[in-house]
């Protein structure tokens, strides 16, 4: 039977065309409304790195002054939320949690063998060795750089491969060397393209959480080494001496610190090695504060972050208003669809068709309405999103639909059109046979 | 009036109604708080930054490559000043660390008093030993502008916390917040940074407006400060140009050249327009304008179609009534004016409904998405707006509904 229904539910598409038309329209614009709206909080909410998100730890210390302290106000009001250099040395040499890096944003002009091409400007950032490992970085050529380079500060640089296809086109450049900062730097990798969504690594002062992938990587230690400048927000709350020893020497935060340990439970140790470690520098005098010391998971740290931002909160939200809204409208153009058929409801009533099955045909004939909203939202969604897309480089990295994404339309608007059917279709239930046969 | 009729008729069949308003109680809700919240951000994206006629003023970021001592610096700012000004159509130069708007630069803490600690307002820390003033077109409200005999020359490598310039400018926002009622503030003197270690700078003028390199939408928007001073950071520096008006396009292609040309090392040069930066900056805020714009439009199609929709149904229902009416004296008009009065009933139903569902939906915003509250008078348009559009859909199937002939309606069946 149910064939059959949707057969005749297809074929009633095509009466009361204008009706029908309209009905589908309304749908389709809720639809795509709300799951493009939907698409991208769910692409800026989603977890970048989702099988070790929990045992990838970043510790938060306040080193800020004694004065202006006030340990009634909120975490964010008081602590930097990132890290010395002091304390990012310190806990990249304590061995804690299973690996560790300290990160930071560096531009490097990078100048081309020939004299008379220009100059370019890319931006990378200064991890360590243990980046690579801790962030599943994969690699098209080559590997990280050595433990050795990191204890060296050796200028060695993995490059991602459009910058690699840029200088050396499509051909394995590891051992070769590229000039910035006025030196030679010797590639050792090459990656595929790698951009963890959102950019859990880097979400203070760089180019935002839904920016393009980094260019390059050059150790920490050589950063630090050749006094390369950061790209980035600094936060200093005392004075520093002069030069870059001084920047090193004072408690000035600008470096991000990622920890990852064995297992999920290993955070409680870390927290135990974090909280020592600041009683002990409060001993030393170095650390003013009583304050909490703090760890954030990836996903906690993106919620602290506040990655998705209100914006695109209020556009869901919004959009669902509106799709609630087109429901509304569809169970009123379904009730003028179906009231005018309680002739035949009647005949097949009195032919011995039971109740269930008049619901059961009208309901079938609801989703397909329901099928084709969906697939009309579909289309309209795609072309909602490629123009969200052009808005901005962040959000054309948002703007994406995936396959839960894509089922979830058909979904939604077949459950949508099935929830407007409900009242229609049990209203054609109501009709009486005997009084619509008399009134033939 | 007819209103009793109506309304006995209207509650026997509720349902159509019912949904009527629903929908436009749900129109309604979600248009007074898009069409509020459009406002809001236009409103901000409409601030002033401080710079008189923005679009013809350009800046430029030098990069160099190799990084030479303090003096060399300096003598390449001043050779790129001048070859800056050369340029044909630019009518002011000015060095300076950063721009309105541009979201990259420094800001600094500051004090009206050494004790005060915590909570001191962060300002944003414009340097300019050139006229910055004159070039952005600044107004200054009170005192002086900066001179060039008080300019310090810093090299951030090696200068220490305390060589700092002994005078400053401060936007007005800045000077009401840190001296709240005073009516003039040129004289007093302004701490940058707290405590002991704090350098004091005498306010010897006051600016209108100046925003700061983020332009936030709070009052911290408004807080700069300008002093006079050149620093030398190893790589870079930048500079602010007005241009002849129409003559931008040109000037930034051969601000490009020449700076290239006159160097004498690689460098990486960047020219970028004010307006640049204003629209990146509120990028955001327009894109989301514009997506309940057409929300906003797509909900009065719908509802208007809604509307449509409904009446027409009831007219197709109603066939019979309205041929007897017709029959037993009533007029077109009579009829015309039935259908109308009926749905601006619903529409009233569903306005009222609206309007609390507005007040709901924003104490929601409000509250959970840090959004501003509304203010009545949108309640007032939203309502009116409705009222229109029910009239307005309902009169296509309603004076369909008064050009049924009696004759023919009665007749059938």
């Amino acid at each position: 039977m149910f064939s059959y229904y949707f057969l005749l539910g297809v074929r009633s598409l095509r009466r009361n065309p204008a009706l029908t038309a309209l009905m589908v329209l309304t749908l389709a614009i809720g639809v795509a409304a709300s799951v493009s709206t939907l698409t991208i909080l769910h692409v800026m909410s989603s977890n970048p790195i989702p099988h070790k998100s929990e045992r990838l730890l970043v510790p938060v210390i306040d080193n800020g002054p004694l004065e202006g302290y006030n340990p009634n106000e909120s975490l964010r009001a008081n602590s930097n939320e990132q890290m010395s250099y002091i304390d990012a040395a310190n806990f990249l040499k304590s061995g804690q949690g299973e690996r560790r890096t300290a990160l930071y944003g560096v531009s490097a002009p990078i100048e081309p063998d020939r004299k008379d091409l220009p100059v370019t400007s890319s931006d990378g950032i200064a991890p360590s060795r243990d980046f690579f490992a801790m962030f599943d970085v994969p690699f098209l050529y080559g590997q990280a750089w050595s433990e050795a380079d990191d204890k060296a500060g050796a200028n060695v640089v993995v490059l991602s491969q459009t910058l690699s296809e840029k200088l050396f086109g499509a051909v394995d450049p590891v051992g070769k060397r590229i000039r910035m900062f006025s030196q030679e730097f010797q590639v050792t990798g090459v990656l595929k393209p790698w951009q963890p969504i959102p950019k859990f690594y880097r979400l203070i002062g760089g180019p935002g959480a839904f920016s393009k992938e980094d260019e390059f990587m050059i150790p920490f230690s050589s950063a630090i080494r050749n006094e390369l400048g950061h790209q980035g927000s600094m936060s200093c709350s005392g004075r520093r001496d002069p030069g870059w020893q001084g920047l090193l020497n004072s408690e000035c935060t600008w470096i991000q610190f990622f920890f990852e340990t064995r297992t999920a439970a290993a955070r409680g140790e870390l927290q135990d090695y974090i909280d020592s470690y600041a009683a002990e520098q409060r001993k030393l005098g170095r650390l003013k504060r009583a304050a909490k010391n703090n760890l954030y998971d990836v996903m906690e740290w993106l919620e602290y972050q506040k990655v998705v931002g209100n914006d695109s909160r209020l556009s869901a939200w919004l959009a669902f208003g509106f799709l609630l809204l087109c429901l509304v409208n569809t169970i009123g153009l379904l009730l003028a669809k179906y009231s005018v058929r309680a002739a035949e409801v009647g005949i097949r009533r009195a032919l011995g068709a039971s109740r269930r099955e008049i619901f059961h045909q009208f309901l079938t004939e609801t989703a397909v309405v329901g099928l084709v909203g969906g697939g009309l939202g579909l289309i309209l969604s795609f072309g909602a999103l490629a123009l969200i897309a052009m808005q901005s480089k962040q959000l054309q990295v948002v703007a994406h639909m995936d396959w839960a994404m894509l089922a979830l339309t058909f979904v939604m608007a077949l459950l949508a059109a099935l929830l407007a059917g409900l009242l229609p279709t049990w209203r054609a239930c109501q009709v009486t046979p005997a009084l619509q046969l008399k009134s033939q | 009036m007819e209103i009793r009729p109506i309304l006995s008729a209207l509650l026997r069949s509720k349902t159509g109604a019912i949904l009527v308003a629903l929908q436009v109680a749900i129109s309604l809700a979600i248009l007074t708080n898009a069409l509020h919240i459009v406002n809001v951000r236009q409103a901000v994206s409409a601030r002033s930054s401080g710079i008189a006629d923005e679009s013809t003023v350009i800046y430029t970021q030098v990069r160099h490559l190799a990084k030479s001592d303090h003096n060399a610096q300096l003598a390449q700012q001043k050779s790129e000043y001048a070859t800056l000004a050369a340029v044909s159509g630019v009518t002011s130069v000015a060095y300076t660390n950063q721009m309105p708007m541009s979201r990259s630069g420094s800001t600094t803490s500051v004090a009206s008093d050494r004790k005060q600690v915590g909570n001191n307002p962060g300002a944003s820390f414009y340097m300019s030993p050139e006229d910055l003033v004159k070039t952005w077109g600044l107004k200054i409200i009170d005192g002086r502008n900066l001179k060039p005999e008080e300019v310090i020359e810093v090299d951030a490598d090696t200068a220490p916390d305390d060589l700092f310039p002994k005078v400053v400018l401060v936007t007005k926002a800045l000077a009401d917040k840190m001296w709240p009622g005073e009516a003039s503030v040129v004289g007093k003197t302004l701490f940058f940074g707290s405590g002991e270690e704090a350098n004091a700078t005498r306010i010897v003028g006051v600016i209108d407006t100046l925003q700061t390199q983020q332009a936030q939408v709070t009052e911290r928007g408004g807080w700069s400060v300008i002093v006079p001073m050149r620093m030398t950071n190893g790589y870079g520096t930048n500079f602010t140009m007005r241009v002849e008006k129409g003559q931008v396009d040109r000037v930034m292609k051969e601000v490009e050249t020449a700076l290239r040309t006159a160097a004498t090392s690689p460098i990486i040069v960047k020219v970028k327009t004010v307006l640049d930066d204003r629209k990146e900056r509120y990028r955001a805020d327009n894109a989301l304008a514009w997506m309940l714009i057409t929300v906003s439009i797509l909900l009065l199609l719908i509802t208007a179609s809604g509307i449509v929709g409904m009446a027409s149904l009831w007219v197709t229902q109603r066939r019979k009534q309205i041929g007897v009416r017709r029959a037993l004296g009533a007029r077109r008009v009579d009829i015309l004016r039935y259908f109308i009065t009926e749905n601006f009933m619903i529409t009233s139903v569903g306005v009222v409904g609206g309007v609390m569902l507005s007040i709901g939906l924003n104490q929601l915003l409000v509250s959970q998405l840090e959004m501003a509250k509304l203010p009545l008078d949108y309640l007032l348009i939203g309502a009116g707006v409705f009222w229109a559009l029910g009239v307005f859909a309902v009169y296509g199937p309603a004076f369909r509904a008064a050009t049924i002939s009696p004759a023919t309606a009665t007749r059938s069946a």
